[in-house]
């Protein structure tokens, strides 16, 4: 994957499209975490949901470097 | 001697200590929050070389000003507005590159909608018009002598202003977060409690007029209260998103349930007061098992399950003893009232009903199922209002674009830019003048401050620690000041003066000229400021808006007469809650306003609600068109009355509603339809409502027992 992507002809670094990528998914992931009531089992929900977001997004950047 | 009364005074004193900790940990809490989404926002911006790490650092302030937890529900309309104030600048300045005053102009309409808008949400949506006009301020005013330079700023200020809500977000979430579900779920068990503990206590059948009105205050407040609370929890927290379609069938059953329970008992009211005891007697008995069965255990974490069985045998125990009861009347009219009371309170019973089920599958561990009815809550928002925000703030721009071009002003970017923040931040104030002045004087102590900190403190700092350990002991004084209710105004005034003033760059650059000249445009822009909100005095709290707004209620009775049916039920309730509501935060408990206001509230609500029974009930029976067409000219009448009240208005709509009864009570099928048009008849005749004015000297008992 490159890391720079042109939209319209300008360049955006290809990370922000993937931090954009990963907030639909963690968003995904929230709703079914609410939908099921999986938060009840996490000590604290919204540090829980950071630190997913951060395995996710992280992940996603190891595609690139 | 002395050593007993240290004993004595040891424990008081520390029990002093303990309280007074206790109340000043939350203001050191916010303190600490928001100086760690502050510095380590500048951190970051320096980090990433991003070119203005201030307007990063004072995006947290900003942002800080009016955060109480919900921080997420407010960081997602902050990123709409941030980027629609970044296309809004682009597009300003892609139309004008070369005509400074065509760009001046639509600079100032912009910022004047964003402001406008602000004053039209009241909650958490008018953060993105506050942002949207300030982040186009601040991309578009910077360029204006080289625009093709718009987007390396646009990028650089998306950037800054992005990562300055971000980690304001995190840090508020992740950092000793307050849980806005908790507050959710306390206010809606309250509300639960609250409503059927008073429907059980008035078994009685006698409630005075202003226990009433005050009952009615209070369930409007828990509506709107829950309303405001459930929309900002959804983005908080998944589990209440997933709930979230119960929760506003939850609070729309309340409205309709406490709505029925109003209306009987202005009935039971009138029956006694006109004499009729017996048929008010009989109401009371017949609503007696209702009472029975509520007689239960409710305190917070008890299943509303329990009481769900126990309504239904209230039910058949009722239809059971209705014809009894019904018997034991004398005369026609009487069993007339007597009816129209039974249907009432079958009609209460049901949405009882209805309301405790949904409390119950609330309470549920588990959903149990998607919501079953989809309802939503339409808010009563007033576009006047909104108006003269956005003709102010554009003017005030305009002002101050007409003065920087005549003067060639080298710092008008300056001013502007500070005009353009507090426009948006005031807009929404219920006494912005007070706020405004407050404001200015903060500003003020905030850049002498400022001055203090660059010139004296900082020139002998190295690194980013010591930057901190500089600076800090300023920003505190202004965070906590902002934590007094009575200092609040000159607290945000002050943190935001300093916070734009240090202008804090990767190379620190001390100018003392600069920053005087900086420092005299801001002043000038918030000053413009405050002197529009003299010159276009603000809407919100003054006598003009709240007739306008009256007028609005009384108009609902309008929309119940001639909206399309629909969903109507549910739109009628919850703008006349949201509207009530947003009166009542702006007259004074207990003045003459405040009582002409709840009486006014009380007859449009029993009015409306009966109109939209009637024309239900009317669309069900498919009536022929020579039983409608009295029916309906009783219908508009009453309408027109709600919009213009005055005594031949009364006179029309009275004589248009007895025909309608006339008609109805002459054929069979219009038989149920005569319950509702009795209802709303002996509204009318009230001799204690506010309608009471508009009726001719006549002897108004007589009237409604020649009525009844």
């Amino acid at each position: 994957m490159p890391r720079e992507i042109a939209l319209g002809d300008a360049l955006v670094p290809g990370l922000l499209v993937l931090f954009v990528l990963s907030l639909v998914l963690l968003w995904l992931l929230d709703w079914v975490a609410g939908r099921f009531g999986l938060y009840r089992l996490v000590w604290h929900p919204s540090l829980f949901r950071l630190a997913l977001f951060v395995c996710v997004f992280g992940s996603f950047a190891l595609l690139l470097f | 001697m002395s050593v007993s009364v240290a004993t004595e005074a040891v424990p008081t004193t520390r029990g002093l200590v303990v309280d007074s900790l206790k109340e000043e940990a939350g203001v050191w809490l916010f303190v600490f929050k928001t100086l760690l989404a502050y510095y380590l926002t500048g951190w970051l911006a320096m980090r990433l070389s991003l070119p203005q790490p201030s307007t990063a650092m004072l995006t947290t302030i900003i942002v800080a000003s009016r955060q109480s937890g919900m921080v997420l529900a407010k960081s997602f309309y902050r990123c709409i507005g941030t980027l629609a104030g970044a296309v809004a600048a682009f597009l300003i300045v892609g139309l004008f590159p070369q005509q400074r005053e065509l760009f001046l102009v639509a600079l100032s309409l912009w910022v004047g909608l964003c402001a406008g808008g602000a004053t039209l949400y009241r909650n958490f949506k008018s953060y993105a018009f506050v942002l949207a006009g300030y982040t186009a301020a601040i991309i578009a005013i910077p360029v204006i002598n080289d625009p093709p330079a718009v987007f390396d700023s646009a990028v650089a200020r998306i950037s800054e202003v992005m990562l300055g809500l971000l980690v304001s977000g995190v840090v508020s979430d992740t950092v000793f977060p307050s849980r806005m579900r908790d507050v959710l779920r306390r206010t809606a068990r309250a509300q639960f409690a609250h409503f059927i503990g008073f429907v059980q206590g008035s078994t009685g059948g006698n409630i005075a007029r202003d226990t009433m009105e005050k009952a009615h205050l209070r369930f409007v407040r828990d509506t709107v209260t829950l309303e405001d609370l459930r929309s900002s929890v959804i983005f908080e927290d998944a589990e209440a998103r997933a709930r979230s379609g119960h929760m506003l069938l939850f609070n729309q059953r309340f409205m309709a349930a406490s709505t029925s329970f109003q209306s009987l008992h202005h009935l039971i009211n009138r029956l006694q007061r006109s004499a009729n005891d017996a048929v008010a007697n009989a109401l009371i008995e017949l609503y007696a098992p209702i009472g029975t069965a509520l007689d239960a255990p409710i305190e917070a974490g008890a299943a509303a399950r329990v009481l769900l069985p126990r309504l239904l045998t209230a039910r058949q125990q009722m239809a059971a003893l209705a014809p009894t009861l019904r018997n034991r009347l004398g005369p026609d009219a009487q069993v007339r009232d007597f009816d129209t009371g039974a249907a009432l309170l079958s009609r209460f019973v049901d949405e009882l009903h209805a309301y405790v089920d949904s409390a119950a599958s609330l309470q549920a561990p588990r959903l149990l199922a998607p919501s079953v009815e989809r309802v939503r809550f339409t808010r009563g928002n007033d576009f006047m209002g909104a108006g003269l925000a956005t003709l102010r703030t554009t003017l005030t721009m305009l002002a101050l674009g007409a003065f920087w071009i005549a003067s060639a002003w080298p710092m008008g970017a300056s001013a502007m830019l500070v005009a353009t923040i507090f426009a948006g931040l005031f807009a929404t104030r219920p006494n912005p003048t007070q706020a405004v002045k407050a404001m200015v004087f903060g500003y003020a102590l905030g850049m002498s401050a400022g001055f203090i900190c660059v010139f004296f403190v900082l020139t002998r700092m190295d690194g980013y620690t010591l930057f901190v350990a500089g600076s800090a002991p300023f920003l505190i004084a202004g965070l906590v000041a902002m934590m007094w209710p009575s200092l609040a105004g000159h607290g945000l005034g002050y943190a935001m003066g300093f916070a734009y003033i240090l202008s804090v760059k990767n190379a620190m650059v001390f100018d003392p000229v600069n920053f005087m000249n900086d420092s005299i445009a801001q002043i000038v822009g918030l000053t413009a400021t405050a002197i529009a909100f003299v010159v276009v005095p603000p809407a919100i709290g003054s006598h003009w808006l709240r007739r306008r707004q009256l007028e609005r209620l009384r108009r609902q009775v309008g929309l119940a007469a001639e909206a399309p049916l629909p969903g109507l039920r549910h739109r009628f309730e919850s703008v006349n809650h949201d509207l009530f509501s947003q009166i009542i935060e702006q007259t004074e408990p207990g003045s003459d306003d405040s009582r002409a206001l709840l009486a006014w509230a009380l007859a449009v609500h029993e009015t409306g609600r009966a109109l939209i029974e009637l024309r239900n009930d009317m669309v069900d029976g498919q009536l022929p068109a020579d039983v409608s067409h009295p029916i309906d000219l009783g219908i508009a009448a009453l309408a027109r009355f709600y919009e213009g009240p005055d005594a031949g208005g009364y006179l029309l709509a009275r004589d248009a509603v007895t025909a309608a009864i006339a008609t109805a009570s002459e054929h069979a099928i219009a038989r149920p339809l005569l319950n509702h048009l009795h209802l709303i008849r002996l509204g009318l005749l009230d001799g204690d409502s506010v309608l009471a004015q508009y009726m001719p000297a006549a002897p108004i008992v007589g009237e409604i027992a020649h009525a009844s």
